[in-house]
């Protein structure tokens, strides 16, 4: 029988460094999960990283580590944890701090295999918050490295324990704390890492290795399958880990914003919000993604005034749907918004919108005047929704405001003393609507600001557009764009001061300049804040919007049923909706294409959201109906190729002279395939010998074909007087030198009858 | 050596694929074998399997709870190396197969070492892991009554599996290394058998924990080998040396020895003496022959073993019987002093040559002591000549010998042996 050539197997102190260093590396790779996982835990990850490198390299070194440290170790893991939820009073970063202590006195300790199995399910713990709190595409990798490592780390656990007999550890790990002294280190942590590798390079078979990373590949392919048909299921009881983490979002997106807040957000390049359309031609050319409204104007801050905050958080309702109000455009076309967590809860939308939906139930508030939407608490996660029938240009209806202004300005105002602060019951004194034309508190500023909006409207009566457009001429024509500003100190108010310098200023100074002065002349007027543009993916058609991209614009009452959207901001000419709408002009789309390294990659996290995370049960059904359809028509495509194919034989077949063409054509095949079968035969063996097989310590094919037949003919009892002439080439081929070969084949042809008349024989 | 015929025993995957494939045909069995587990299967989650389906059952629930497609990935990569244990461990033993070889003679009181062959017949895959649960009980020879538990108590039958666990030895041999593709390695075991008669070396099951240790599987393989135990040796001492000239002394015996008559030519073997070949021969077959000799005979002796109930009224004393004349049958075919024996009113057993030893010895090895329920019967200290009746009044219709050797029990403890009705030796 053949037997392989003995591969040298590792001893069992090998296989339990080997096993000391997979559990250090599992490790290292639970720990690194800290650095997408934005939670305050780098200090324990370099403690942890470096506890861990320096006991894989030195595995000596735990046992120097004294008995009354294993003692107290839990105790005081148990303390800490404690103070740190006291003082954070949120678990999840408390459990995630203990979960890193936990590995780090793991990696310090000789371990068993329970410890072992410690290891990974920490180590797991932390990869999967990690990816259900970021749902970054590195949690992707992270977990098949994890799962890798895992299964290597398992099976080389398997091979320690079946290798050692019951009732002896074989210096698998010291008991800790059992012994009055420090304990000497098993003999297995006299490790040289060189020889190890050295070793494991012996051992290793390609084969094997091949044999192994399919199996992986397998491994990664039937999770894929499964991920697709687990049947998925609207539970709608929300999320779940959101309660138990808080994150704070950008302050210049919340509802209280002083002027710097949205240029603090601009610094930031960041990608906040990734938006794919259905259909891109209903793209408008310069998209504003509307997040916050604010009206309330309170000492060069706008905030959103608290009777719109309380209508908020009224609406609040745990849901995965949203109704919005019929608009123009319908249904077709449906937006998909990824936003990154950190961003806001405010929730950016083109504008008025039909519906949203979300991947599952969320506590939302919505806001159906303003046309504003928002998570309740601020998402610790990538939040994905979908808005259906948005209808953008930049007007924002509003039937019913017209009426409430009027309503609210025949309400007498609160008593004098209160200007600018809350009466005694608590309620503003200018509630919405009314705060849309609130004006700074001091008279001077009012009047300075009545006067400049009587050199804009130059003493006619424009409409909200006209005079919109003269204001945004008069202050781009005043003020440059800087996003470093100093702004005039003293005690006036500090936009009123800019306005009346010629300083530069940002698109907060702006909008804001413009709200004060559309208002000193009459017409509502509030500050929205969200983002402006994007950068167009050319990879994966979507739009990229970064934190860069944030801004500060108005939007103005026309007077009649809605809003007009207004950037007064230097540079932001096309932000002028009403002025495109009246000069008849459509959005052409012109987007800024990138095409950069960072897009690209972008493009590969845009898949990652939209093919696994927004995973749910529609897009199940849809692969499902899609692969039934690919099947339906490759099977029609293969029936409709097989006739054809059929009908063609058939012609040909009842053409002239068909019998001799089909003969001719079997022979030609069959003459093929021998010459073919007949060549591989041949130029294998060629190849072999030219190849230098045998220097790779490889039985030659000649050879081996040559002790097959020695064997045969020793099992039939072959007379060897008889068969002399042929056992004595067949010997020649299986040990002589090729130098003295005679031609195999003819060999073995001779060998093959004397086998055959053999047979007869007996 | 008595061996025994190397048959591969196949792994239990073929033996339980095959068996349902006969019936089924080969992929309906083969299916059904991945559903339900073949006969004497047995899969038990250990304590990381169970780990793994709770962990399992706990990213699983919240990941419906939360409908959240991170956790449906970490689900699926579990369900997904389950999977992948299974189908591992399912490669790991198929292409496995065994052979247990007790190297014979087995002697009570002695070491008895038992060996398992492992031979890998994969042409790429490693075997690993494997554990093979071994056992040796007695078991009784003879036809028996079977046992009936109906009025049997629990206490009862408890104290019966108590005590068969007693005399139960067990052991599990580990595979520490790696078995290459077609690759074999042996495991050895030793025990102790404790008496003399039939002893069964059993290989129960096979487990393994590969890859993952995740699941104990287990397969039931029942694969047996009843071995006979020869009584222990026993000490004894001459008390007087009495033979009969055998007529046939000096004569030439059919078998090889170192007299001066050509026997036979056969082949040259390592170590043979070169002054012994013959030329001429070796010429004419183009081999090496060597010449054998015939022995010469020598005065023998018949053992006769009588084990009447009555005679042995002390089973120890029957079981010393049974040493002393193993014993002292080894000792007198070393000298080719023996000519045969016989067991009660067996076969005679013409022992010339190492095999009739053994035969005599294996059914010395099984002779059961029976209580005597009547009177005692005497002692058979009478002279056994030509045809006459033994003192048990039984006409053994013995063949005419001299030198019959029998035995009867000495005192309370002891064993005497008697030549022709002369007392020579005891124990």
């Amino acid at each position: 029988m053949l037997m392989e050539k003995s591969r040298p197997q590792l001893s069992a102190d090998e296989l339990q460094q080997l096993r000391w260093l997979l559990g250090g590396l599992l490790i290292l790779i639970a720990v690194s999960t800290v650095a997408y996982m934005d939670v305050d835990a780098w200090l324990l990850a370099i403690v942890a990283t470096a506890a861990v490198v320096a006991v894989v390299l030195r595995p000596g070194l735990p046992a120097r580590v004294p008995p009354l440290a294993h003692r107290l170790a839990f105790p005081f893991i148990a303390v800490f944890a404690a103070w740190d939820y006291y003082t954070s009073a949120e678990l999840l970063p408390a459990m995630i701090h203990l979960d890193f202590l936990l590995l780090v006195y793991r990696a310090v300790s000789y371990r068993k295999k329970r410890d072992d199995l410690q290891i990974i399910v920490l180590g797991l713990f932390l990869v999967i918050v990690a990816g259900v709190l970021t749902e970054s595409l590195t949690f992707a990798l992270h977990i098949l490295v994890f799962t890798a490592g895992t299964l290597a780390f398992l099976f080389v656990i398997t091979l320690t324990e079946s290798g050692m007999t019951a009732g002896v550890a074989a210096g698998s790990g010291m008991e800790p704390g059992k012994s009055s002294g420090r304990a000497a280190p098993p003999a297995w942590t006299a490790v040289h890492w060189r020889h190890l590798f050295r070793r494991l390079r012996e051992i290793a078979d390609w084969r094997l290795i091949a044999l192994g990373g399919a199996l992986f590949v397998g491994v990664v392919a039937v999770s894929a399958f499964l991920f697709l048909v687990i049947p998925r299921f609207q539970v709608n009881s929300g999320f779940f880990l959101d309660r138990l983490m808080t994150k704070r979002s950008r302050a210049g997106f919340s509802d209280s914003i002083r002027l710097g807040d949205v240029v603090d957000i601009q610094q930031d390049n960041s990608i906040a919000l990734r938006v794919d359309v259905s259909d891109p031609s209903h793209i408008p050319s310069m998209p504003y993604w509307r997040m916050v409204v604010l009206d309330e104007y309170r000492d060069g801050e706008f905030r959103t005034s608290r009777r719109l905050k309380d209508e908020l958080a009224r609406s609040t309702r745990t849901t995965a749907y949203l109704r919005g109000l019929p608009t123009a455009s319908g249904w077709p076309v449906a937006w998909t918004f990824y936003l990154e967590a950190g961003v806001s809860r405010y929730l950016p939308i083109e504008g008025p919108y039909q519906r949203v939906q979300f991947r599952e139930a969320q506590q939302v508030q919505e806001n159906a005047r303003l046309r504003v939407v928002s998570l309740r608490n601020d998402p610790v996660t990538m939040t994905a929704y979908r808005v259906e029938g948005l209808a953008g240009e930049g007007y924002v209806p509003d039937r019913f405001f017209a009426e409430a202004l009027r309503r609210a300005q025949r309400i007498p105002p609160a008593p004098v003393g209160n200007a600018g602060r809350p009466g005694d019951s608590g309620q503003p004194r200018n509630g919405y609507p009314l705060t849309t034309l609130e004006l700074p508190g001091r008279p001077a500023d009012v009047a300075a600001l009545q006067r400049m909006a009587g050199q804009i409207a130059a003493g006619g009566v424009q409409s909200a557009a006209e005079f919109s457009e003269r204001a945004r001429l008069w202050l781009t024509g005043r003020h440059a764009y800087s996003l470093q500003v100093e702004l005039p100190g003293g005690d006036r108010d500090r936009v009123v001061a800019w306005m009346e310098s010629g300083r530069s200023g940002y698109c907060e100074l702006f909008a804001t300049a413009f709200t004060l002065l559309a208002r000193a002349a009459g017409y509502p007027t509030r500050v929205v804040t969200g983002f402006k543009g994007g950068d167009w993916n050319a990879y994966e058609d979507y739009f990229m919007v970064r934190n860069s991209d944030a801004h500060a614009w108005c939007e103005i009452f026309d007077g009649r049923a809605g809003w007009i959207r207004v950037d007064p901001t230097d540079g932001s000419a096309s932000g002028n909706s009403g002025a495109q709408a009246a000069a008849g002009q459509s959005g052409t789309v012109v987007r800024r294409s990138d095409r950069t390294w960072s897009a690209r990659l972008d493009a590969v996290r845009i898949l990652w959201y939209r093919r696994i995370v927004s995973f749910d049960q529609r897009t199940q059904f849809a692969v499902i109906a899609g692969l039934k359809d690919t099947t339906a028509n490759l099977g029609a495509a293969m029936r409709e190729l097989m006739g054809s194919t059929l009908r063609s034989l058939r012609s040909w077949g009842n053409g002239p002279r068909a019998g001799w063409r089909i003969l001719s054509w079997f022979s030609g095949a069959t003459a093929t395939v021998w010459g073919a079968v007949l060549l591989w035969r041949r130029g294998s063996s060629l190849w072999w010998r030219r190849a230098g097989g045998s220097r790779r310590g490889k039985m030659d094919p000649v050879r081996r074909e040559a002790g097959r037949w020695l064997r045969k003919f020793g099992e039939c009892g072959a007379s060897p007087v008889e068969d002399s002439a042929v056992l004595s080439e067949l010997q020649r081929l299986r040990y002589g030198s090729r130098s003295t070969w005679a031609a195999p084949t003819a060999v073995f042809r001779r060998a093959r009858r004397a086998m055959r008349k053999h047979a007869r024989i007996r | 050596m008595n061996l025994p015929t190397r048959t591969w025993i196949p792994g239990p995957e073929r033996i339980g694929a095959d068996s349902r494939a006969h019936r089924a045909g080969w992929w309906s069995g083969f299916l059904w074998s991945l559903i339900y587990p073949t006969t004497n299967q047995r899969v038990m989650p250990t304590v990381s399997g169970w780990v793994l389906i709770g962990l399992a059952f706990g990213i699983g629930s919240a990941a419906y709870n939360a409908a959240n497609n991170i956790l449906f990935i970490a689900l699926a990569l579990l369900l997904s190396c389950l999977i992948l244990s299974g189908v591992m461990s399912w490669v790991n033993l198929r292409g496995v197969s065994w052979l247990i070889l007790v190297s014979r003679p087995l002697r009570a009181g002695q070491e008895a070492p038992v060996t398992l062959e492992l031979r890998n017949c994969k042409s790429l895959v490693p075997a690993y892991g494997l554990w093979f649960d071994l056992l040796t009980r007695p078991v009784a020879t003879g036809p028996r009554r079977p046992e009936a538990t109906i009025r049997a108590t629990s206490g009862q039958i408890r104290a019966a599996f108590t005590q068969l666990e007693k005399l139960t030895v067990r052991t599990t041999l580990l595979q520490r290394e790696r078995l290459n593709p077609r690759g074999e390695t042996r495991l050895d075991w030793t025990f102790v058998p404790a008496r003399r008669g039939m002893v069964r070396v059993e290989l129960t099951s096979v487990g393994s924990l590969f890859p993952f240790g995740f699941l104990r599987k287990s397969h039931g393989i029942a694969l047996r080998r009843d071995v006979p135990v020869w009584p222990a040796p026993v000490e004894y001492r001459f008390v007087e040396v009495a033979a009969t000239p055998h007529p046939a002394e000096g004569v030439r015996l059919a078998k090889a020895g170192s007299g001066n008559d050509l026997l036979a030519l056969r082949r040259y073997q390592t170590g043979d003496s070169h002054r012994l070949i013959h030329w001429k021969a070796s010429a004419r077959l183009r081999r090496l022959m060597v010449r054998q000799f015939a022995a010469e005979s020598t005065p023998g002796y018949f053992l006769r073993i009588d084990a009447t109930p009555g005679i042995w009224p002390r089973e120890e004393q029957f079981e010393l019987m049974c040493g002393f004349s193993a014993t002292l049958a080894e000792d007198l075919f070393t000298d080719g002093r023996i000519v045969g024996a016989v067991i009660d009113s067996g076969s005679v057993i013409e022992i010339h040559r190492a095999g009739d030893l053994e035969t005599f010895l294996d059914r010395l090895a099984v002779l059961e002591w029976r209580p005597f329920q009547r009177e005692p019967a005497l002692a058979a200290k009478a002279d056994l000549g030509a045809g006459g009746a033994d003192s048990a009044g039984i006409n053994r219709a013995a063949p005419a010998r001299r030198n019959i050797i029998t035995f009867a029990p000495e005192g309370i403890r002891g064993v005497a042996a008697y030549v022709d009705g002369k007392i020579t030796a005891t124990a």
